[in-house]
């Protein structure tokens, strides 16, 4: 379901891995250990210039898949959120359906 | 503990590392690793750069290579990482050094694995080399570990899920490894789960190796050092696959594949682990494992690898049977009595005094083999023929010279021998021998039939990416289409891609391609891909000139592939020569020094003997009929040929020097017409300061105005003069500022060649600096004169030459203006056929016939696959002069079988006779009727009102006749009726001779030549109208008059100038001469696009006077003159060009553009 690309705030834990995300002006928490990954970017296609220097994100940028829910009630949502390392900025990007499991 | 990467590929993985090695290395140490790999694709082409960088660094170094495994039918079944373990006494190394010569036997040179031919390796063979020296698994275990990581066998399978198929493979590697070698390695991109080197990927592997009990360690498949790199690498895989990049099936999954740092490798090892529900425990036993792993793999440069330890060939391969340094010493007095017969009194106590201090420090060094070495060879190629000089620093040297490896003597030119080798220097010296072009890979074959296979390897050089073909790949991987692509290239190539940017502000020739730019958003990306490419190597090949020889141990201590020649090519380069203790010799082939050997042949072949050819060189007499250099048989021995010769000096002092070695170049002529070089001496002067270094800085000027007179000479202190006397208190050569620093110091001229090269390094110069004033103070000059010289010293410490170069280049640049002052014809014979210098072929022909030789047109009885002097007879019957023939090796389309008949079977007596011996193609046999071939057959064919040259043209033309049934051909050897040929005998008489214009059309487009007139002759009337004056009368102008030239553009260059802004200086040829052109600032600016792309130019300008001989052209305006739409006839505002009124274009072909002098 949902592929869109909307602004949102997330709150890390020390060791850099999200715990509270605010979306449509509501606060999730992140309930499993989420899973992290960087997607490829079609760069050539994409960016106006892929000068030296430029530094991350040019070539890929980050995506988190969350596992999170409203409270200790709710059921669990999976998000996928990405990261913009070179200006720390975080997109929701896909709501699943229902809680979902990745295998290895 | 810190992490180590042990997979990484540097820059030197052509198309696939992106990061210099010491990027690399500096990377890992600021993150405080202790010990870093390098594990380039298919060889160890980065490993010594490696080396130096961690002893650099204090890091150790770690090598190895990532190597393709064949599966034994030709194909490759994935890529493993292979390293060496260390400290072993080499036999890791030498194992790996092995094993990388064993992927690279029997490919073809040059195919890289783009292709799917490239190197591999079989699993046996990996094995046998990673048990050890004797190829069984011994005590000391294994020399070699195998690293199957994701992008081998089993991770490929593990990659696609095949569970049963990747363990099976792991097995037999398991079976097939020596124990202990094989190690799983776990690398994880952070790709998409499941893909190519996700964390999924990487759980599989580890799982795989705790399944089967292997050791398993953690890398990150390092391709470049930082995140930003990863698009550069994108683009290399693009160019690799010679695909556009939104075609790649096989991208990078992502970006992740940096170095990255300690921590970042630890947080990824426990991500690994959590993921494969193997906890901290886990993690804890990868790092342990990557670490243990890394210890054994610790490399001891020296005692490894023998760094910086030089290994020269055994004492018996030499040819010697005593101790080296007691054959030196007779070698050398046996070159006294053959350099110095007779030689006596103080002149052969300097001799002998030089001679033991040279000796002395040669022994002490342990380099007597190598100089016995390069003497064998010098020996060898002289013994085949072969014409064969040192170059470079070697002529400092009178062991050298007694060896008869140089050709100068160094007591004459005050050349210093630790300008070349110092007590205090523990690299081996460089010598380059310069051998005849023509004949360089028979002296290479015959080079290592002599030493052997083993102890001989060409060199290698790595090809980095210059601006033409990064625009090119860049283009190819960004998706554009190759003619938009081509333009770009053309208007780009002159500039490195890193500064495309700022070239695209400054240089006016760009500006319309920058506006494109602000319009394009490809082509802005197009230059910022292009600049990310900007030297990095593309691909490697076979140094021209380079041969390494060693001793047995050779291939085991450089990797070697085929070289494209038939003998194999180390993996290593010229940087790395040195630090691997590598003997390299450059045997480079001159083509000067062919044409040479051809002039002194031709001299040989056309006169009978000596008395004859002193006659014709208009040689001195000597002593009972003739020079000693002359034998009887009149043969020329160019080294006997005493370096004063008056004539010899005039003809350079004329500027007429073109095809002359050095002194042919604009810049060239005109430094000579204005210094006027008296003797050797003065010549090697005049090279010497023919060098960025001194054009740049002003030591030119003050140089000639010293030595003309016009300005006092002065020294800074009369201790001084003896120093720069020969140059007129102007310090020029390397020589003077050692010996300059040596009388201020004191140092002794091993300390200050040492001194010399500090000089210009911003961190050492300080240093250097205070020793020197205050040593100098100390020995009691002032503090002004210290000051004066030290900034002397400053200024050109760096920027001087060495004058033993410029004596060894004198030798072969006097020797090529005498044979043209003596030979001109042999001389101009020996241009044509091998073509050095650089201008092309037709403007030494237009030199000919400057010269007034006779230019023989092609013929098909007389001319032959060569250039040839011929005896042209006199109108009167007399001997006449000589010319030269035409060869038939220049015609367009001809093959080279054709050409080999064609010679064999001459002389024909007709057209028929041709047509059936020859057996050439109709298309050739036209073009030779074309370009007058058939003239002569024609005159001679004997009748009245004969056929012109375009009848037999239109006749050759014809559909062919049936060819004659094979019983009526001619039996081998049966003479033909001398009939005559009856075929030109009967032509219709009906289409005129073609005008000198239409013959000299054709002379271009299927010659390159033209031969019956010069091209600009065709513009003669256009030219007049104009106003233009000829070269030739430029010289009788006052400086400072307005004039327009014209002509062939026959060079551009753009050498470095002072105070920085380019100057561009064009040379025409109008057939009277050469007019050398400058173009300033603001005349670039009016010229714009013609100053680099036209070939045929109209120039306006005001004379120059640049020497007695010498006049140039301060260009103001240009125009294209094969535009007369545009040209500035009198009277017009728009003139039309006039009809009727052919003119001639070049063939088109790659420009004569384009010679950088650069430092």
């Amino acid at each position: 379901m949902g592929v869109f690309s909307e602004s949102i705030e997330v709150v890390c834990s020390p060791a850099g891995q999200p715990i509270r995300l605010v979306w449509q002006h509501r606060t999730w928490h992140v309930a499993a250990d989420p899973v992290r990954w960087y997607e490829r970017r079609k760069w050539w296609a994409e960016e106006l210039r892929a000068e030296r220097g430029r530094g991350a994100g040019l070539v890929d940028y980050e995506i988190w898949r969350v596992q999170a829910r409203l409270n200790s009630r709710s059921a669990l949502r999976t998000f996928d959120l990405s990261h913009q390392a070179d200006s720390a900025r975080w997109r929701m990007i896909r709501v699943h359906d229902a809680a979902q499991r990745l295998s290895a | 503990m810190s992490f180590t990467h042990l997979h990484v590929s540097s820059a030197f993985s052509a198309h696939y590392g992106v990061s210099w090695p010491d990027e690399l290395v500096a990377a890992a140490a600021g993150d405080g690793a202790d010990a870093l790999a390098c594990t380039d694709r298919d060889g160890l082409y980065g490993t010594v750069k490696h080396v130096r960088a961690c002893l650099a660094a204090g890091l150790d170094p770690i090598v190895g290579a990532d190597l393709a495994i064949s599966d034994g039918k030709g194909g490759s079944s994935g890529r493993v990482v292979v390293l060496a373990h260390g400290r072993n006494g080499g036999a890791g190394y030498h194992a790996l050094c092995r094993v990388v010569s064993d992927a690279h036997e029997g490919t073809p040179a040059g195919r890289g694995s783009k292709r799917g031919h490239g190197p591999a390796v079989e699993i046996g063979q990996l094995a046998r080399r990673a048990a050890g020296p004797d190829g069984r698994a011994s005590g000391s275990g294994p020399v070699l570990t195998v690293l199957l990581g994701p992008y081998s066998d089993v991770g490929q399978a593990l990659r696609n899920r095949s569970y049963a198929q990747a363990r099976a493979l792991a097995e037999r590697w398991r079976s097939r490894m020596p124990a202990g070698a094989l190690v799983v390695e776990v690398a994880s991109h952070l790709s998409t789960p499941g893909g190519n080197l996700s964390t999924a990927h990487a759980v599989r592997l580890f799982k795989l190796a705790e399944e089967l009990k292997l050791p398993a360690v953690l890398t990150n498949a390092v391709r470049y050092c930082r995140e930003d790199d990863a698009a550069t690498a994108d683009v290399l895989d693009a160019v690799r696959a010679l695909t556009a990049l939104s075609k790649l099936p096989d991208l990078q999954p992502n970006g992740q594949g940096w170095l990255k740092s300690g921590k970042q490798m630890k947080a990824l090892a426990r991500e690994i682990a959590r993921e494969a529900d193997a906890g901290a425990a886990g993690a804890r036993s990868l790092l342990a494992t990557t670490a243990a792993v890394t210890d054994r793999c610790r490399m001891d440069p020296v005692g490894d690898m023998g760094y910086k330890r030089p290994v020269v060939p055994e004492a018996s391969v030499i040819g010697i049977d005593r101790e080296p340094a007691a054959e030196l010493v007779q070698r050398c007095e046996d070159g006294i009595g053959r350099r110095f017969p007779g030689i006596g009194g103080t002149a052969e106590l300097r001799l002998r005094d030089r001679l033991s201090h040279e000796l002395s420090i040669i022994t002490r060094l342990g380099f007597a083999p190598y100089f016995l070495t390069v003497a064998e060879v010098s020996k060898m190629i002289t013994g085949m023929g072969v014409r064969a000089a040192a170059r470079g620093s070697g002529a400092s040297s009178l062991v050298n010279y007694l060896l008869n490896i140089s050709h100068v003597n160094p007591l004459d030119h005050g050349l210093i021998f630790e300008r070349f080798l110092s007590r205090d220097r523990s690299t081996l010296p460089d010598i380059d021998i310069d051998v005849e072009s023509a004949e360089r890979h028979r002296v290479y074959q015959q080079i290592f039939d002599r030493f052997g296979a083993k102890r001989v390897t060409l060199m290698s050089m790595q090809n980095g990416y210059r601006a033409r073909g990064a625009v090119r790949d860049a283009g190819l991987a960004l998706g554009m289409e190759e003619g938009d692509i081509d333009g770009i290239a053309k208007q780009l190539w002159r500039f490195s891609a890193r500064n495309f940017r700022e070239a695209m502000e400054e240089k006016p020739e760009l500006r319309g391609f920058s506006a494109q730019v602000e319009q394009n958003r490809q082509l802005d990306l197009l230059v910022d891909v292009t600049e990310r490419l900007d030297r990095l190597p593309r691909h490697i090949s076979m140094h021209p000139c380079g041969v390494i020889l060693g001793d047995e141990t050779l291939l085991d201590r450089t990797p070697v592939q085929p070289s494209g020649l038939g003998l194999p090519m180390s993996q290593f380069d010229k940087h790395d020569m040195d630090p691997m203790g590598m003997l390299k010799l450059d045997v480079l082939g001159v083509r000067m020094q062919s044409s040479m050997a051809y002039a002194l042949e031709e001299i040989a072949r056309i006169h009978p003997d000596k008395a004859a050819v002193a006659a014709a060189g208009h040689h001195p007499e000597a002593l009972a009929g003739g020079p000693d250099y002359i034998d009887e048989g009149g043969r020329i021995d160019l080294e006997a040929v005493p370096l004063d010769d008056e004539p010899t000096y005039e003809l350079i002092r004329s500027t007429y020097t073109l095809g002359c070695f050095q002194i042919e170049s604009p810049g060239q002529r005109e430094l000579v017409g204005k210094m006027a070089p008296r003797n050797f001496n003065d010549l090697i002067i005049d090279i010497s300061l023919f060098r960025p270094g001194p054009m740049k800085s002003d030591m030119v000027r003050p140089f000639l105005e010293h030595r003309h007179g016009w300005a006092p000479e002065n020294y800074p202190h009369p201790d001084l003069e003896p120093v720069l006397k020969e140059t007129h208190g102007v310090t020029v050569f390397h020589e003077q500022v050692l010996r300059t620093f040596d009388v201020f110091t004191g140092c002794g001229l091993a300390k200050a060649d040492e001194f010399r090269r500090l000089l210009g390094d911003a961190s050492a110069e300080p240093a250097v600096e205070e020793h020197f004033r205050g040593k100098a103070l100390e020995r009691g000059y002032t503090a002004e004169t210290v000051d004066k010289v030290w900034n002397t010293l400053k200024a050109f410490g760096s920027f001087g030459f060495c004058k033993a170069h410029g004596a060894a280049f004198a030798v072969p640049t006097y020797q090529s203006a005498w044979l043209k002052a003596h030979h001109p014809e042999a001389f101009l014979a020996g241009l044509w056929e091998h073509d050095p210098g650089m201008y092309p072929r037709r403007l030494l022909v237009a030199e000919a016939r400057r010269m007034g030789i006779p230019i023989l047109p092609l013929d098909i009885n007389r001319s032959s696959d060569k250039y040839r002097v011929e005896r042209v007879q006199g109108e009167d019957g007399s001997g006449g002069k000589l010319g030269i023939r035409l060869s038939l090796a220049g015609i367009y389309g001809m093959s080279g079988a054709e050409l080999k008949r064609i010679v064999r079977g001459q002389p024909y007596d007709s057209l028929a006779d041709l047509r059936a011996r020859a057996k050439i193609s109709r298309p050739t046999l036209k073009r030779l009727g074309q370009l007058g071939a058939f003239d002569e057959l024609n005159r001679t064919a004997g009748r009245l009102g004969t056929a012109s040259r375009a009848d037999i043209v239109h006749h050759l033309d014809k559909p062919p006749v049936r060819p004659v049934p094979r019983r009526y051909e001619p039996i081998e050897g049966q003479l033909a009726l001398p009939l005559g040929d009856l075929e030109l005998r009967n032509l219709k008489t009906q289409l005129p001779e073609p005008t000198t214009l239409e013959k000299v059309k054709t002379e271009l487009d299927l010659l390159a030549v033209d031969v019956s007139a010069h091209l600009m002759a065709s513009y003669a009337p256009l030219l007049k109208e104009l106003g233009a004056t000829p070269a030739q009368d430029l010289l009788s102008l006052r400086s400072g008059t307005d004039v327009l030239v014209a002509g062939i553009r026959v060079a551009t260059q753009t050498p470095p100038m002072r105070g920085g802004r380019r100057v561009v200086f064009i040379s025409l040829d109008d057939g009277t001469g050469c007019v050398d052109c400058t173009f300033f600032h603001e005349a670039q600016e009016k010229a714009g696009p013609l100053l680099f792309g036209t070939r045929l130019l109209l120039v306006q300008g005001t004379t120059r006077r640049t020497g007695p001989r010498g006049m140039s052209l301060q260009a103001s305006n240009a125009w294209d003159l094969a535009e007369t739409g545009t040209l500035p006839l009198p009277g017009r505002s728009q003139p039309e060009p006039e009809p009727g009124q052919p003119t001639l274009e070049l063939p088109p072909r790659p420009m004569l553009v384009g010679l950088n002098i650069s430092g």
